[in-house]
């Protein structure tokens, strides 16, 4: 059953599948799978982030454990792709163990340098452990036609292939907003010392949620890299990385289903826009984004914190009201 | 029953909780009275799990739980509210509720359900659907209550849920305690507020120091020099004569 509240996900990822019967231009599709992807990827981060109120500023460090090991087992071991997935989502299922036995231990701005410095620890393994990794040269990622080794001459395919992990993505958190664990989180989140003392184990289901957030990160991860085609330790491992899943949700609304994709649908655009209106001579102004990126977080932080989709829905509601009255 | 046996708190050189002892029977009203800093919140957050005891031992229905997590003595039929009250604070009464039926519930539909009829037990189906945090501190302190009564304990500790109410306030959450207590469940009162702990208490456990001082019914506790010079003082006995 559809109910009232996933209209504004019909209308996100309706359009998204709608849009390669009309589109053809490959740069717009690129952009779509950009959009969806990151959007994707700021789902994840914010079953922790959000759901569980364990805001990392090292996700990146997942993103790349399945960046990695997509790449690795299909270089080196000539494996499908999709047993990379699922290589890096065990991998990052462990990691995220480690980082959750941290959240019991750190709380907030502590437990986000914690994440940083994790995240940190597998950027100078990956770039220095050159014999399996080859260092900080990166990972070129061969491409085998074929649904099973995850290449693709049309982008139409990649559309499809990202989309359905964002609907995967969205309906974990729907899940979360619905369930008796997503309910009891919520308690952990709000108050741990409460939720403990109505019966509720609020260590476990931290650290679940994290793992959870983790698994999912790194499966984004592993299919931007087959996308892409690329790895590069420096990209997938960094702070830059880990603020944007963090942004994107913050921007479109922490803990809601749909916020970290209406953020990726404007961080990502505006990024794109940036890069193509600014390229050859005038390349160095592609830093603008990270201006406007700063700028944006600084007026959604003061006067919409709870991120745009919270605010939209009261606009909405507000307006109903006076529609009615 | 809740047993206590020579319970021993001790932070660094400072012991916050010596060696008390006492039994609250099934269905009884037990209240804890004494000076501020005399070990009752300590002892509290001992029984409810959010202390280990460095000494003594803990017993709930002849289980020794002592050291367990509060949430596995939850689970067990043994909760409590907290003084400084921490409702989950953005989300609405009912959501508040439900979370603590769902300990017991699978399903959300029936915790909902039952967090309804907790909220109308608590008087609260008026605020319902209101977020936590816009309550007054009164609506607050019987949100504690409810949410905790929604896990179906069978021992319900109380810490201050009757200090900082206005008299009607007051009279209502006595009416509402009075009720639980006819349906069976087990209460242990800490209150300040000697007027309402005689009302409702059938026997008072006195601490001073970390130390139980002593024990029995509200008319004994009242006339009681010890308890007089440690916490009552003179005029509480005069005003009561």
């Amino acid at each position: 059953m559809i109910g009232r509240r996933e209209w504004p996900a019909l209308v996100v990822f309706g359009a998204a599948a709608l849009a390669p019967l009309v589109i053809r231009d490959g740069f717009l599709l690129d952009s779509l799978i950009l959009i969806l992807l990151w959007g994707a990827v700021s789902g994840a981060w914010n079953v922790a982030g959000g759901y569980a109120g364990q805001v990392s500023l090292g996700h990146s460090a997942f993103f790349g454990l399945g960046a990695y090991s997509a790449a690795l087992l299909a270089t080196r071991f000539h494996q499908s792709p999709w047993l990379g997935l699922l290589v890096g989502a065990v991998l990052a299922t462990l990691a995220g163990l480690v980082i959750g036995y941290l959240a019991n231990r750190l709380k907030g701005p502590y437990f986000g340098l914690a994440t940083i410095a994790f995240s940190q620890v597998l950027l100078i393994l990956a770039s220095r452990w050159r014999a399996v990794t080859s260092g900080s040269e990166g990972i070129p990622v061969p491409f085998r036609p074929g649904l099973w080794t995850l290449g693709f001459q049309s982008k139409v395919p990649w559309v499809y292939l990202i989309l359905a992990l964002a609907v995967c993505v969205y309906l974990v958190a729907r899940y979360l907003e619905t369930s008796r664990p997503g309910y009891q989180l919520a308690g952990v989140r709000e108050d741990e010392d409460a939720a403990e003392a109505l019966g509720i184990p609020s260590r476990r289901l931290k650290v679940a949620a994290i793992a959870v957030s983790a698994a999912l990160t790194s499966v984004c991860g592993g299919l931007w890299a087959q996308y892409v085609g690329f790895v590069d330790p420096f990209y997938v491992f960094s702070v830059d990385l880990s603020v944007r899943f963090a942004l994107n949700s913050i921007i479109g609304g922490i803990g809601t289903a749909i916020g970290p994709f209406v953020g990726s649908f404007l961080i990502t655009s505006l990024e794109i826009y940036l890069r193509a209106t600014f390229s050859d001579f005038k390349a160095g102004l592609i830093g603008i984004y990270l201006i406007i990126y700063g700028c944006l977080l600084i007026v959604v932080v003061r006067f919409v914190p709870q991120g745009l989709v919270g605010w939209l829905g009261e606009r909405l509601r507000a307006v109903g009201r006076y529609a009615r009255a | 029953m809740l047993e206590l046996e020579s319970v021993t708190k001790r932070f660094g050189g400072l012991t916050a909780v010596k060696d008390v002892t006492f039994r609250a029977a099934p269905g009884e009203i037990l209240g804890i009275i004494g000076p501020n800093g005399a070990g009752k919140t300590t002892l509290f957050n001992v029984v409810s799990g959010f202390y280990a005891p460095d000494g003594g031992r803990v017993r709930f229905d002849g289980r020794d739980i002592s050291g367990m997590s509060p949430h596995d003595i939850c689970v067990l039929g043994l909760t409590r509210t907290f003084q400084l009250v921490k409702p989950f604070g953005n989300l609405s009464v009912l959501d508040n509720v439900m979370i603590g039926a769902l300990t017991r519930q699978r399903s959300v539909s029936a915790a909902r359900e039952e967090a309804r009829r907790v909220v109308a037990t608590c008087r609260l189906d008026a605020f319902a659907q209101s977020r936590a945090r816009s309550l007054p501190i009164g609506l607050r302190k019987r949100l504690e209550v409810a949410r905790a009564l929604a896990t179906r304990p069978r021992i319900l500790l109380l810490d201050e849920v009757m200090s900082g109410l206005n008299p009607a306030e007051l009279s209502e959450m006595i009416m509402i305690l009075r009720g639980l207590h006819a349906d069976g469940l087990g209460l242990i009162v800490i209150e300040h507020i000697m007027a309402a702990m005689m009302r409702l208490a059938q026997r008072i456990v006195v601490l001073h120091h970390g130390e139980k001082i002593a024990e029995g019914r509200p008319e004994e506790i009242s006339r009681d020099p010890r308890v007089v010079d440690a916490y009552l003082g003179e005029e509480f006995v005069l005003a009561d004569a």
